[in-house]
């Protein structure tokens, strides 16, 4: 008696994420990773080219790291959750503090993380989040 | 509380207070209620996840850093937060207290880890004369001993300056290089040799990279200047580390950092950065985490000391390193001390005493009567200025020194001797020395025993791949090899002495080294070895008799500031005072540590779900009835993805086969398995109580199917299923989730009441806690209550687990009637679990 189809799995395919680092390597990296997930990927690097994708695609998840230049990553959040509060952010740093996370988490942040991570950890918590944006979409639609 | 008095008079009264929804209210409510159990679960999982991480690091030897501790207690806190914000929300808003509780926890720990870079003020140099003990902060240890050392009567230093730890700061600050280096530090791996190394040359180069400020860059070449024309003749200079916590009794750093010699004005500024870089070289770092530095803490000063042109060079320990009483260490070779404490060097030994007039106790042959002649002079000179040190700074000392063409003694160092010296050869070594011996070395760097198979180390590339545990086996002592003294058992090398770096930090960390052992790198790889270093002594195999009197290896961490913050942190985060969920202290405002408040949020999350059947009530038509052959009501509820797809949702009835639940499946396997048996033989007596029940409540006797029958309810979505049943005169609950991810899976059981008196009640609850502990659920009981909760397993283990439950559920009916009966309890216990075998045989 096994379980294996997985509405969760399936629901991650159909996300759209968004990679922000400032790092284009990484960023390059993860989207490779992700994409052999057949998740849906698209990259900013850095907050402003995030917020310019925001504005013309829709976006269920974004991955975002804290440390960046010009805006950093909790300043992002606060724009992002203000203009599309339904978007799920996980926050994932290397340079972990619990002050920035509590700050985090406190912004709106679905999940806080700390590099280095496994790509299949990294994918659980995106398929979570992509859940908790759906369930947001619903509710929204419901109360509408 | 309004509320829920209102609510009560409501119930009272017979009108329900439970809010009716439709199937589409219910699911979209269930959905989202779920949602927030299960980021809760995953939550609870991550933050003890990470406590047991903490919890093992601190307890079983190995070596941690502060980033380790930060980056677990971010975790922790991150993931308690989530908690607290998902029971909230699936509480409507109730628990509020619990924020205040970990915002008050959550600041003591947050001092408690972050550790900002120390702020060192001052002057960026100082004359080395003008280094004192009470400058430390800004000279380093060692140049701050030098510099003190330099000011009392009969030592002389060379000339030189210190560029202080202000220096050092105002160069990283001006490249932004604190947070570049705590960036790259952060996502490395330190049980990762090969990533280390990695980092560390990232790191090294960046700082090589950046430009000196030239406001600092003026003020060194003029210090240099200022030397040259002091000395009136041409200066090289030593450019060596100072750093803050290197040089002292629990952590020499001997070796580890990088030091420059004949350094010209040209050179003057690189070499000033490759020492400072130095700070984040892989071996300095390893030992740092090894012995539990905060890397944030360390300030490295360097010091600029004028070349000695050195005829004779050596170390001096004033409190002999072999224990004996009463005698100090001089070894001595021809040139500067490099050969020595990179043991490369073959060094002479003089054995003196302590006291005036410091006559030979002990000397090695080897050295030429000249030598030996001027070496009893100085040694004299030597063994003075040693206990003149030693008196001043009120401990054994650890002195490096040369001797110019004049004949003039400099002292170069001056440090705490670290760890006590060797034991004596012991009998049980002596006698064990003409079975299987190998090979026989000349010095003991640090004493004990140990075993392990061979690595010989050849090449930089072999550090990647030596194995732990091993005995490691190298031509020269280097400074370099220091890292792999964490995974060696025993340091086996052909060349060195006692004096060398390498002997001071094994005997740091306890690992057993033999040196001089000419021959050693012909050791076979892999081959076990017994090494008995205290006399010197490699043995072919595992000689038990010798490893039975070793001594438990040291940890280097005992003590250190990073070991200090992680205990520090543990009694905030680990601490478990909420045990007793009956207790009227368990209560969000008696949270005292983090662990509390994982333990208060898990437990009301179960009971905030539990409640979702009670809390809400649905429409008619939102469940389906299962036709089934049994005589009892069982009605479906699809949350989610229960049903196959097609299933015609206008139809007022569902086959099992159109059921897709795998937890429901299991259980309604578990209670398909055997027929009932029907009600037990009761006693008159209990006959008599199971009347007066059924006069009271006439439609909740299942063995009589009425339309009076009570109906139970499957809720159900493709993993997820919850049976509320009464049967009879008790109620159980059934609930699981058995998805693909091990964290959320779980499988629970509740159940209460009954018909006879309590003192039966409670005995078939004892009856089905013996049964389901034998097939390793965790228990609880109050009464006639109980409630059984396995989790994390693997889906076959938790779907038998359900069959177990259904089956239970079932044949568990009216037994309670006859739990007074001698015998029954243990006839009952054998049938269930022959049964039970049985049904799960197949699985297994």
């Amino acid at each position: 008696m096994k379980s294996d189809h997985n509405p969760v799995l399936e629901a991650a395919l159909k996300i759209k994420l968004l990679l922000v680092d400032d790092e284009p390597e990484f960023l390059e990296t993860l989207e490779k990773h992700l994409r052999r997930r057949k998740i849906n990927t698209s990259v900013a690097e850095g907050c402003k080219v995030a917020l310019d994708i925001l504005e013309e695609q829709a976006i269920d998840v974004i991955v975002m790291d804290v440390s960046m230049p010009e805006i950093d990553g909790l300043q992002c959040l606060k724009k992002v959750k203000e203009k599309w509060p339904l978007i799920e952010v996980v926050i994932l740093t290397g340079h972990a503090s619990v002050k920035s996370g509590i700050e985090g988490m406190q912004g709106g942040a679905f999940d806080y993380c700390i590099k280095p991570i496994e790509t299949q950890e990294l994918v659980e918590k995106i398929e979570l989040a992509g859940q908790k944006a759906l369930i947001n979409k619903q509710k929204a639609d419901a109360e509408s | 509380m309004t509320n829920s008095l209102l609510g009560r008079i409501k119930s009272l009264l017979g009108f329900s207070t439970v809010p009716q929804l439709s199937l589409e209210e219910l699911q979209r409510l269930f959905t989202e209620k779920y949602c927030n159990f299960r980021e809760l679960l995953t939550a609870n999982n991550n933050a003890l996840e990470a406590m047991a991480q903490m919890e093992n690091a601190l307890h079983d030897g190995r070596a941690f850093s502060m980033a380790f501790i930060r980056s677990n207690a971010t975790v922790i806190s991150v993931n308690i937060y989530k908690m607290i914000q998902c029971l909230v929300t699936m509480a409507d808003g109730r628990y509020g207290m619990l924020e205040e509780r970990f915002a008050d926890i959550q600041q003591q720990l947050d001092n408690i880890i972050n550790h900002d870079v120390i702020k060192v003020e001052g002057r960026w140099f100082l004359p080395l004369h003008e280094a004192t003990r009470e400058l430390v902060d800004l000279a380093g240890e060692k140049m701050a001993n030098l510099g003190e050392a330099g000011s009392l009567a009969g030592i002389r230093i060379p000339p030189g300056f210190v560029v202080t730890g202000s220096a050092t700061r105002y160069f990283f600050q001006q490249n932004n290089l604190y947070p570049a280096i705590n960036r790259i530090f952060q996502q490395t791996d330190p049980s990762n040799m090969e990533d280390l190394h990695e980092r560390s040359n990232e790191v090294q180069s960046l700082i090589k990279r950046a430009p000196l400020p030239i406001d600092l860059e003026k003020q060194l070449y003029n210090q240099f200047d200022q030397l040259v024309q002091k000395s009136k003749t041409p200066v090289k200079l030593a450019v060596r580390s100072s750093a803050l916590g290197e040089d002292t009794r629990q952590a020499s750093f001997a070796g580890l950092y990088h030091t420059e010699l004949h350094v010209d004005r040209d050179d003057l500024i690189y070499s000033y950065k490759s020492v400072l870089s130095s700070t984040y070289s892989s071996r300095a770092m390893i030992y740092r985490l090894t012995k539990g530095f905060i890397h944030e803490e360390t300030i490295m000063c360097v010091g600029c000391l004028a070349m000695i042109d050195a005829v004779m060079s050596g170390v001096c320990y004033s409190q002999s390193i072999s224990g004996r009483p009463g005698a100090m260490d001089i070894f001595f070779s021809a040139g500067s001390a490099k050969g020595i404490v990179d043991g490369t060097k073959d060094t002479q030994h003089y054995l003196v005493e302590r006291s005036a007039p410091y006559g030979t106790i002990h000397q090695t042959a080897e050295s030429s009567p000249a030598d030996a002649r001027l070496m009893d002079e100085w040694a004299r000179d030597i063994a003075t200025a040693a206990m003149i040190l030693e008196n001043h700074f009120g401990t054994p000392q650890d002195i490096e020194w040369s001797i110019n063409k004049e004949g003039l003694l400099y002292i170069l160092q001056s440090r705490p001797i670290s760890v006590a010296g060797k034991k004596e050869r012991d009998q049980v070594g002596k006698r064990a020395v003409n079975e299987h011996c190998l090979l026989q070395g000349e010095v003991t760097g640090c004493a004990g025993t140990a075993s392990g198979p061979v690595f010989v180390v050849r090449s930089n590339l072999d550090v990647l791949r030596i194995p732990k545990h091993s005995v490691l086996v190298v031509e020269h002592p280097l400074p370099q090899w220091a890292p792999l003294l964490r995974k060696a058992t025993a340091l086996v090398a052909e060349t060195g002495s006692e004096a060398g770096h390498l002997a001071t930090i094994a005997r740091e960390f306890g690992v057993p080294a033999i040196l001089s052992a000419k021959g050693a790198t012909k050791l076979v790889n892999g081959q076990i070895v017994t090494i008995d270093a205290t006399n010197q002594t490699i043995y072919k195999g595992r000689v038990e008799a010798l490893l039975q009197h070793d001594q438990p290896k040291n940890n280097p961490m005992d003590g250190s500031p990073v070991q200090k913050a992680m205990i520090d942190a543990l009694q905030l985060i680990s601490p478990l005072h909420l045990t007793d969920p009956t207790s009227p202290y368990f209560r969000s405002s008696c949270c005292q540590s983090l662990h509390d408040i994982t333990r208060f949020c898990h437990e009301k999350s179960v009971v905030e779900m539990f409640d979702f059947g009670k809390r809400y009530t649905f429409k008619k038509g939102a469940a389906k009835r299962l036709v089934d052959n049994m005589p009892l009501e069982w009605w479906v509820i699809n949350l989610a993805d229960g049903f196959i797809e097609g299933f015609d949702s206008g139809s007022n009835y569902i086959n099992i086969s159109e059921i897709i639940s795998t937890p429901m499946l299991a259980i309604w396997e578990g209670m398909h398995a055997y027929g009932w048996a029907g009600p037990p033989q009761a006693s008159v007596r209990g006959m008599g109580s199971l009347f007066f029940q059924s006069t009271r409540q006439p439609g909740i006797d299942p063995a009589v199917p009425s339309a009076m029958v009570q109906k139970n309810y499957f809720l159900v979505s493709r993993n997820y299923c919850n049976l509320s049943v009464r049967l009879g005169y008790h109620y159980a609950m059934v609930e699981a989730y058995i998805s693909s991810l091990r964290t959320e899976r779980y499988v629970t059981f509740r159940f209460k009441g009954g018909a006879a008196d309590e003192r039966k009640r409670v005995g078939r609850v004892e009856l089905l806690a013996a049964v389901l502990e034998h097939y390793d659920f965790r228990i609880e009981k109050a009464g006639d209550a109980l409630t059984a909760r396995v989790e994390k397993r693997s889906q076959a283990f938790l779907f038998n687990r359900l069959k177990i439950l259904g089956y239970l559920t079932i044949h568990t009916r009216q037994i309670d009637m006859v739990m007074d009966a001698p015998g029954q309890y243990k006839r009952y216990l054998d049938k269930f679990l022959l049964d039970i075998e049985e049904m799960i045989a197949n699985e297994k």
